[in-house]
């Protein structure tokens, strides 16, 4: 969404002020990025009870490095390459500890799947089924390495353009596109591979 | 077209129409066929977890967030000003008692540290024997010290 140009400038001016010391001027920053910080949290991470924590760990991080932040990306791109580091920190963190969500599937669960593998949800899912499925492929991006999980999670579920990924990353697009592709490739041969287990 | 070009097909494309000749393939191979039928539900799943609600931020926040900076700020403050504080105390009573063992160890005049000297590393005191000559005496018991150490 466009912002008009005194959004803009006061954006600017409350950075400004938060680099010279006056940390009551990081208020109106962490009230206009709150939901996009919590949004890329929640997606990456899939803990509703974490995510304020979390948020509040990734401003903490962003108001102590704020005076090294020179205008060079935008805020949101800078403040969301924050957030992105940290859950890539948690996830690596939590994967010693995490089960195999391939044990923790029902049988049912899994009849579930096998269904619905079988007829594709061109028709439109109803809510049951939505959830059912967003059951599953949590599960699978649960499993995922760190690395899919968090190129997915943008451009699937945070819906950024391969450039906007490309910027927060530091990557190149055609790096960008490339390990898209091998997400999605090898996220599909994961539940193939589930199925076979099962 | 081969099975490893047509998944690698399905994954750029990710919902895109296929060219004929990637139909062609699915006609022919069954597995591909499950693939692509996996890949749609795994397409379909994301959606799912897009469309999901995303928890909010509760109210006051913010302003809980930037009261927590600022009494971190002042904790840091203090704690800053407490180590430097400390640093120097610390850096000062080692040096007071550097000092205090170097008064302790080293004699106040110098004739008996040539006698303490000589006594620890076996050599001839001059600095005795020029002292008894100086008081005009002659110590039986007086040290005479060779190199190589006290003989009896």
């Amino acid at each position: 969404m466009a912002r008009s140009e005194s959004e803009v400038s006061h954006e600017v001016e409350c950075i400004r002020r938060v680099q010279r010391g006056d940390s009551e001027a990081f208020g109106p920053l962490v009230e206009r990025y709150q939901q996009r910080i919590f949004s890329i949290l929640f997606h990456l991470v899939r803990r509703r009870d974490e995510v304020e924590d979390l948020a509040q760990e990734v401003f903490f991080k962003a108001f102590r490095a704020i005076r090294s932040y020179n205008f060079q990306s935008s805020f949101a791109t800078w403040l969301s390459r924050i957030a992105v580091n940290h859950c890539y920190d948690y996830l690596r963190k939590v994967r010693a500890s995490r089960l195999s969500y391939y044990s923790e599937m029902t049988e049912e669960g899994a009849r579930e799947l096998e269904r619905k593998a079988e007829s594709p949800p061109s028709r439109g899912l109803d809510h049951g089924e939505k959830v059912t499925l967003r059951d599953f492929v949590g599960r699978l991006m649960a499993r995922a390495p760190e690395d899919d999980r968090l190129i997915l999670t943008l451009k699937e579920l945070e819906d950024y353009s391969v450039e906007e990924i490309a910027d927060l990353l530091k990557l190149k697009p055609s790096t960008v596109k490339v390990r898209l592709h091998r997400a999605r490739k090898r996220m599909v041969a994961d539940l193939e591979r589930w199925r076979q287990e099962g | 077209m081969d099975c490893k070009e047509l998944r690698d097909l399905v994954s750029e494309l990710w919902g895109g129409d296929l060219p004929a000749e990637a139909r062609e393939h699915l006609s022919k191979c069954a597995g591909c066929g499950v693939f692509l039928r996996d890949a749609r539900l795994v397409r379909a799943g994301l959606r799912a977890l897009a469309e999901e609600a995303v928890p909010e931020a509760s109210l006051g926040f913010a302003s809980r967030m930037v009261r927590r900076l600022q009494e971190w700020e002042e904790k840091g403050a203090r704690s800053e000003f407490f180590e430097t504080v400390g640093r120097r105390f610390v850096y000062a009573t080692l040096g007071l008692t550097l000092a205090l063992l170097l008064s302790l160890a080293l004699p106040t005049s110098g004739p008996v540290r040539g006698v303490a000297g000589a006594d620890f590393l076996g050599f001839e005191s001059h600095n005795q024997v020029s002292q008894a000559d100086v008081i005009g005496g002659d110590f039986g018991d007086s040290h005479d010290l060779i190199p190589g150490g006290p003989t009896e």
